[in-house]
C-alpha cells in the first residue's frame, strides 16, 4: 500500500529539485505516466474497501491535480529561465557600426539656394534664371551702366568681346525679365546664378561665385516692403528676428541704394571676432528701382516703382557654416563636402 | 579719401563732437568708413631735458640718463645715438600708452630705467611723414627750444596730432573727393554751419595776356590758362605741410605743394608749367598726335591716336591730364609760370591712362569725373595762394578755350511721391531741413519742394529720387516699418527645368553622392578634355590667367581635376557629381550632369563585401536616375562607344533617346587614368537639354494580374559576342505576350567552358493577363523559345 501523504511529499521535494528541462519531463512522466506513480495510485483503488472508495478517489485526485500544477508552474519558471539563458548566449557589441547607410551631400551653395528659392516661392516670386554668357547690354546698360560709367571700375569684368562678357552680377537676369516683363505686371523674382569677376582668388575673393538677386516691380512698392522682405529673407537663412541696419550706399542701378548689416548671428550684437567687434555684419546691397531701369525696360516708372536686392551666397554659406577660405567652396574636398548634408 | 579732422575744423566748428560721433554720423550718412588713422598717438609723454649722459659701462650702444621732466627727475636707459646732455626731448613715463605698448618699469643690462626717450616713429608717425629734418630719422626726436620741460602738449605743438578718416567715395559722389565738397557734405551730415576760405574770384586780376590757348579735340571742351611772370619758389608755410602731410603727401617747395593743395581742396589736377618751356607762349590740346613721349617722372610712353596731348608749337609738353613732361616741370630756378586749369574727358582720360599703365592722382581724379565749376575754383585759389604764399606778381589774365557748358539746374519733388517711395511719414519741415542743410535752397510752391542743385552735385542730383536718397540719408530712418509688398496674387513655383534638377540632386545625394561645384572657367589644354562637348569653346578677350581663359564646352576636365584633388589627397571612395550650364559658341547653353565614380559605392556593411564602383554601378545608376525622371529603359537605346580616347574602349557605351546620343558612360582608359593618377574611374556626362527634348513619359497605375505566373529557370552557353539584351529580346520576341519578364541571375566564364563562349542564366517568367496558364502551354511556349535562341545565337542549354 503507498502512502499517500509520503509520496506527496516526496514529489514535491523531488519537484522542487528539479534544475532543468529534461529532468522535469522524466518526473512528469514518473509520476503522471499511464505508469507513473499516480495510476498506481488509481490501481490501488480496487483493493480499497468501499466506504472508503470515495475520500481515498478524492486524495489521489488531489495529489495528481496538485502534483500536476508544481510542474506546470516548475516549467514556467524553467523555460523562462532556458530563454534567459538563450537571449544571454546573443548579447552583440552594441557600439559596432555594421551598416553604415551612403547619405551623400549637396554642395553648401546647392543648399542655400534652394532654401531661398523654396522661401520666396512661397511668397509668390518666380524663380528666374538667365545665360552667363551675357550681353554688354543686359549685364551694364540696361541697369544703368552706360559704357565708360564710372561704376564699371566696380565689376572688373571678363569680356568675351565688345558686346559680350561672362556676367559680372545676376542683375543681368533681372533686366531680361523686366524687359520681356513689362506688361504682365506685378513682377515677383528671385534670380540665383553663377557669377564672374576679374578677380585673383584668395581667401575672401573668387573669380567666380554666386548670388541671388530679388526683384519686385508693382504699384505702390515701399522702402519699407523691402525692409520686410529682408527681414524675412535673413530670418529665413540665419535666424528668425535676426535684426537689419540700413546704410546709405550707390549702385547705378537702384535709387536710394543701401548696404545692409545684421545683428552678428554668432554674437547675437554683442560684438565678437565674427562682427569685428561692432555687432554687424555686412550681407547685402539693396534699393529702390532706378526709375531709368525701369523706363529703359518700357516700365512706366511713374505708375510703377520697385525694390531690389543682390546677396552673395559664399559670403552666406561661409558666415552660416563658419567657413573661412572662400576657395573651399570650389576645391570640392570630400572630407568637406560630406557635411552638407542638410541647409 | 582722407579727412583730416584737423583741417575739416578749419571750416566747420567740430566743437562738441567726439570723434566716435562724427563717424557715426559719418557711416549713418552712406560713407564706409574704411579706416582710422592717428597722425601721432600715445599717452602719458612729457617735454624732458636731459640733465646727465652717460655711457652704460655694459653696453656698447646704451646711455644712461637723468631726465627732469618738471616734477621730478627719471632714471632713464636710452639706446639712441643721438642722445646727450642738454637735449630736450619726448618722456613716455612709466604707464604711458604708446601704439608699441605700454611703457614698463625694467632694468637694462643692470641699470634700471623707468621711462622710454621717444622718437617720432614711436608715436605712431610713418616714416615718409617725417620731416626731412627731423631727428626721428637717426634716433629720439630733438624738441626746439620753445618747448617748456614738462609741457604735454607735444604732438599737437608739433602738428602731429590729427585724426584722419580714411572715407570710400562712391562712384556718385566724386564731389567729395574735393575738400571744399566733402566739407559741406560734413556740415550737411553734423548740421554745422561751414565756413570756406574766401577765395572766388581771386584769379579775376592781371594785364592782358601774352599766353594764345586752343583745343583741337572736342574731349578737351574747356581750358583755361593762366600766366604769371613772377613767382619765388621756397618751401611752403607750415600749415601747408600739416595739410600734405596728413593726405601721405611730400611737401616738396611752395608751387608743387601748392598745385597740391588746390587739387585737394577743389577736386581739379592743376598743372603749372615753367614758363620757359613755352617761349612762343601758346598752348594747344590735341588727340592725333602719335609717338613716343618722356614724362617727368622720367619713363617713356608710347602716345597713340586719341590720347589727349598738351602741345607748344605743336610739339608735346604733357600728357594731359596724367602727366606733365620732363622738358616743361617747375624747376629749382624756376621764376614764372603757366597755370593749366582745364576738363578733360574722363573716359578718354581713363583709356588713356589705363593702357599707358599710367593711374597718376591727376588721372584717378579726371577719370571719376570733376564737378563743372572745378577749373574755375581751382583758378581762384590757385591765383589765391600763389599771391599769398608765393609772392605772385606781374599776373597776366586767364586765358580760355571752350567752356565748362554749366547751366544750373533744380530738382521737383513731392511730399506724396517721398512717402510712398519710401513707406513713411515725412513733414515738410524736415525735408525742407534737410534741403537747406545741404546748400540746394529748398524754395516751397504748393505741393512742389524745388531743389536748386549746387554745381558740385550737379552730375549726381537729377531726379526726385535722387532728392529722396538725400532725405534717406540726412534723416533717422531707423524707425522704418517693416511691411511685405502688398500686390495682386502671384503664382510661385519651380519650374519644369528647376523640379527636374532637385529630383536629380536628390536621387544621386540619396545614393550617397556628395555634390560639387567647380570653376568655369579652363586652361587651353583643360579645354580639350571633352566628353559629350558642346562645341567650340569660348575664349576671354581679356583673362586673369592661362589656367582661366576658356568657358567649358564639358564637365570632364573639372570632374578629373576634382577627382585628381581628392585622390591626392588620399581620400577614398569618391563619388561625386555636378550640374552645371554649359556654353559654346553659337550654341545655346546646355545644361549638363556628370557623375564621377572611384573606390567603394553605395552603403557599408561589416558584413557583405563593398560594391566596388564599375561599368555595372553607373549603368544601374543612370538607368534608376533616368526611370525616375520618366525615361524607362525600354525608351533608351544603348551602343557601345570605342572612339572616344579617355575611356576603355570595351567599358564604355553611348545612351540615345529617340535616335539621339544624350550620355556617354563608362570606364576611364587605363593609361588615361595612369596619367592623371586617378587610380581608376568611372564617368558618365548626361546631356539634359538633349534628354528633356523628349517628353517624359506620365505615370499610369496598370491593373494587378490576378492570375499565377510560372517561372523557368535555364542556363545557357552562349557565343561571348552575344549580348544579354540579344539574349532577352530574342526570349520576349520568341514567347510572344506569355513572357512578362526575362531577368539574368548569373554570368560565367572560364573554367569548364570555351573559350568563345560564356554561360548565362535567366529566370523567364510566364503569365497571362486572363487566365492561368497550363503546364503544357508553358511548355509549349517554353520549347519554342529554346528554338529560336539555338536557331538565332546558337545558344544551348547547358547540362
Amino acid at each position: 500500500m503507498i502512502d499517500i501523504k509520503k509520496l506527496k511529499e516526496e514529489a514535491l521535494k523531488e519537484i522542487a529539485d528539479i534544475k532543468d528541462l529534461p529532468t522535469l519531463e522524466e518526473k512528469r512522466l514518473f509520476y503522471l505516466s499511464r505508469k507513473g506513480e499516480i495510476q498506481k495510485l488509481m490501481l490501488a483503488m480496487k483493493e480499497i474497501p468501499r466506504e472508503d472508495k470515495p475520500s481515498y478517489g478524492q486524495k489521489v485526485n488531489e495529489l495528481k491535480n496538485l502534483i500536476s500544477e508544481e510542474l506546470a508552474k516548475k516549467q514556467e519558471v524553467l523555460t523562462s529561465f532556458a530563454m534567459n539563458e538563450k537571449l544571454k548566449s546573443e548579447k552583440i557589441d552594441l557600439t559596432l557600426d555594421s551598416y553604415t547607410p551612403a547619405l551623400g551631400s549637396l554642395h553648401p551653395l546647392t543648399l542655400i539656394t534652394e532654401q531661398l528659392e523654396d522661401a520666396f516661392v512661397g511668397l509668390g516670386y518666380s524663380i528666374a534664371e538667365g545665360p552667363e554668357v551675357e550681353l554688354d547690354l543686359y549685364n551694364f546698360e540696361r541697369a544703368n551702366i552706360p559704357y565708360d560709367h564710372p561704376a564699371r571700375d566696380m565689376q572688373d569684368t571678363f569680356y568675351i568681346d565688345p558686346t559680350t562678357l561672362l556676367r559680372t552680377h545676376t542683375t543681368a537676369i533681372q533686366m531680361r525679365v523686366l524687359e520681356a516683363s513689362a506688361d504682365k505686371m506685378p513682377i515677383k523674382l528671385l534670380c540665383p546664378g553663377k557669377v564672374y569677376r576679374r578677380d585673383d582668388d584668395d581667401a575672401t575673393h573668387s573669380h567666380q561665385f554666386m548670388q541671388a538677386e530679388g526683384l519686385v516691380v508693382g504699384e505702390g512698392i515701399t522702402l519699407a516692403d523691402l525692409k520686410g522682405t529682408l527681414e524675412f529673407m535673413i530670418g529665413t537663412l540665419f535666424k528668425e528676428g535676426t535684426p537689419l541696419r540700413f546704410r546709405p550706399s550707390y549702385f547705378p542701378f537702384t535709387e536710394p541704394s543701401f548696404e545692409v548689416d545684421m545683428g552678428c548671428h554668432v554674437c547675437g550684437g554683442k560684438g565678437c571676432n565674427v562682427c569685428k567687434g561692432t555687432g554687424w555684419i555686412e550681407i547685402l546691397g539693396s534699393g529702390m528701382v532706378h526709375p531709368h531701369v525701369l523706363e529703359m525696360a518700357g516700365i512706366d516708372s511713374k505708375k510703377y516703382t520697385g525694390f531690389a536686392f543682390g546677396v552673395g551666397l559664399e559670403r552666406i554659406a561661409m558666415l552660416k557654416y563658419g567657413i573661412s577660405d572662400i576657395r573651399d567652396l570650389y576645391t570640392n574636398d570630400i572630407r568637406f563636402l560630406k557635411d552638407f548634408k542638410r541647409f | 579719401m582722407r579727412m583730416s579732422l584737423n583741417w575739416l575744423s578749419n571750416f566747420i566748428n567740430l566743437d562738441g563732437l567726439s570723434e566716435e560721433d562724427i563717424i557715426n554720423k559719418i557711416i549713418k550718412a552712406g560713407f564706409e568708413v574704411e579706416e582710422v588713422l592717428h597722425l601721432g598717438q600715445g599717452t602719458g609723454i612729457v617735454v624732458g631735458e636731459v640733465l646727465e649722459c652717460i655711457d652704460h659701462p655694459n653696453s656698447d650702444h646704451l646711455h644712461i640718463t637723468k631726465v627732469n621732466i618738471g616734477d621730478e627727475v627719471l632714471d632713464i636707459v636710452c639706446g639712441a645715438l643721438n642722445c646727450r646732455k642738454g637735449l630736450k626731448v619726448i618722456v613716455a613715463k612709466v604707464g604711458a600708452k604708446l601704439p608699441g605698448g605700454e611703457i614698463k618699469p625694467s632694468v637694462l643690462r643692470g641699470v634700471p630705467s623707468n621711462g622710454m626717450l621717444c622718437s617720432l616713429l614711436e608715436l605712431g608717425i610713418s616714416k615718409d611723414l617725417l620731416d626731412e629734418s627731423s631727428a626721428s630719422h637717426i634716433g629720439i626726436e630733438e624738441l626746439p627750444d620753445s618747448f617748456e620741460v614738462g609741457e604735454t602738449d607735444i604732438l599737437k605743438k608739433l602738428g602731429y596730432e590729427d585724426t584722419i578718416l580714411d572715407l570710400s567715395i562712391y562712384a556718385n559722389r566724386q564731389d567729395c573727393l574735393a575738400m571744399f565738397s566733402l566739407a559741406k557734405e560734413m556740415g550737411a551730415i553734423l548740421n554745422r554751419e561751414v565756413t570756406l576760405p574766401n577765395y572766388l574770384g581771386k584769379s579775376n586780376v592781371g594785364k592782358p595776356s601774352t599766353l594764345k590757348v586752343a583745343s583741337a579735340t572736342s574731349n578737351c571742351p574747356h581750358y583755361m590758362a593762366k600766366v604769371i611772370n613772377k613767382v619765388s619758389l621756397k618751401p611752403s608755410v607750415d600749415w601747408m605741410k600739416k595739410v600734405l602731410r596728413s593726405y601721405g603727401i611730400k611737401a616738396i617747395n611752395n608751387l608743387v605743394d601748392i598745385s597740391n593743395i588746390v587739387m585737394l581742396e577743389t577736386g581739379q589736377p592743376l598743372h603749372f608749367f615753367d614758363l620757359r618751356s613755352n617761349p612762343n607762349r601758346n598752348i594747344t590740346v590735341v588727340d592725333d598726335y602719335c609717338g613716343e613721349y618722356v614724362a617727368l617722372d622720367g619713363n617713356t610712353y608710347n602716345i597713340t591716336n586719341g590720347d589727349l596731348m598738351i602741345t607748344s608749337d605743336l610739339k608735346p609738353i604733357a600728357i594731359a591730364g596724367i602727366m606733365g613732361g620732363e622738358g616743361s616741370k617747375v624747376l629749382d630756378d624756376t621764376t614764372s609760370i603757366i597755370i593749366e586749369s582745364a576738363a578733360f574727358d574722363y573716359a578718354q582720360i581713363r583709356r588713356t591712362a589705363n593702357r599707358i599703365g599710367l593711374m597718376s592722382e591727376a588721372a584717378s581724379r579726371f577719370s571719376k569725373g570733376l564737378e563743372p565749376l572745378a577749373q574755375e575754383k581751382a583758378m581762384d585759389r590757385a591765383v589765391d595762394l600763389l599771391i599769398k604764399y608765393a609772392d605772385a606778381e606781374e599776373i597776366e589774365e586767364t586765358v580760355t578755350a571752350g567752356s565748362n557748358n554749366y547751366v544750373p539746374h533744380t530738382v521737383e519733388e513731392t511730399l506724396s511721391h517721398l512717402n510712398g517711395l519710401i513707406g513713411k511719414e515725412y513733414q515738410l519741415e524736415e525735408v525742407v531741413d534737410v534741403l537747406k542743410r545741404l546748400d540746394f535752397a529748398p524754395e516751397v510752391e504748393g505741393e512742389e519742394i524745388i531743389a536748386h542743385i549746387p554745381s558740385y552735385r550737379a552730375n549726381d542730383i537729377k531726379l526726385r529720387e535722387d532728392i529722396d536718397e538725400e532725405i534717406v540719408r540726412l534723416t533717422d530712418f531707423d524707425d522704418l516699418k517693416s511691411t511685405l509688398p502688398f500686390l495682386t496674387t502671384t503664382i510661385g513655383k519651380l519650374s519644369t527645368r528647376q523640379s527636374l534638377r532637385r529630383d536629380i540632386r536628390d536621387l544621386l545625394m540619396n545614393q550617397g553622392l556628395n555634390e560639387a561645384v567647380t570653376y568655369t572657367l579652363l586652361s587651353d589644354k583643360e579645354k580639350e578634355l571633352t566628353v559629350l562637348s558642346l562645341g567650340e569653346s569660348i575664349a576671354l578677350a581679356s583673362p586673369l590667367s592661362d589656367a582661366r581663359k576658356n568657358i567649358r564646352t564639358s564637365l570632364f576636365a573639372s570632374m578629373v581635376n576634382t577627382l585628381a584633388y581628392n585622390v591626392a589627397h588620399g581620400n577614398e571612395d569618391i563619388n561625386l557629381f555636378e550640374l552645371s550650364s554649359l556654353y559654346a559658341k553659337e550654341k545655346d547653353k546646355h545644361e549638363h550632369l556628370a557623375i564621377m565614380l572611384h573606390g567603394e559605392f553605395g552603403s557599408k556593411s561589416l558584413k557583405e563585401k563593398p560594391m566596388k564602383a564599375d561599368y555595372y554601378v553607373m549603368k544601374g545608376l543612370i538607368y534608376g536616375l533616368l526611370d525616375k525622371l520618366g525615361y524607362a529603359a525600354e525608351r533608351i537605346s544603348l551602343e557601345g562607344e570605342e572612339n572616344i580616347s579617355f575611356f576603355h574602349p570595351y567599358r564604355t557605351a553611348k545612351l540615345l533617346i529617340a535616335g539621339e546620343v544624350f550620355a556617354v558612360f563608362g570606364e576611364l582608359h587605363p593609361s588615361f587614368v595612369k596619367e592623371k593618377k586617378l587610380g581608376s574611374a568611372i564617368y558618365a556626362e548626361i546631356d539634359l537639354d538633349v534628354l528633356t527634348s523628349q517628353k517624359p513619359s506620365s505615370i499610369k497605375s496598370k491593373e494587378i494580374n490576378k492570375y499565377p505566373a510560372v517561372t523557368r529557370d535555364i542556363s545557357l552557353l552562349i557565343n561571348k559576342d552575344t549580348t544579354a539584351h540579344d539574349i532577352i529580346k530574342c526570349i520576349k520576341k520568341a514567347g510572344k505576350s506569355l513572357v512578362s519578364n526575362v531577368k539574368v541571375f548569373d554570368v560565367f566564364e572560364g573554367k569548364d567552358i570555351a573559350n568563345d563562349k560564356r554561360s548565362l542564366s535567366l529566370t523567364i517568367t510566364y503569365l497571362a493577363k486572363d487566365r492561368t496558364l497550363t503546364t503544357e502551354e508553358v511548355n509549349k511556349t517554353h520549347d519554342e523559345v529554346l528554338k529560336d535562341l539555338a536557331d538565332k545565337y546558337q545558344a544551348f542549354l547547358r547540362n
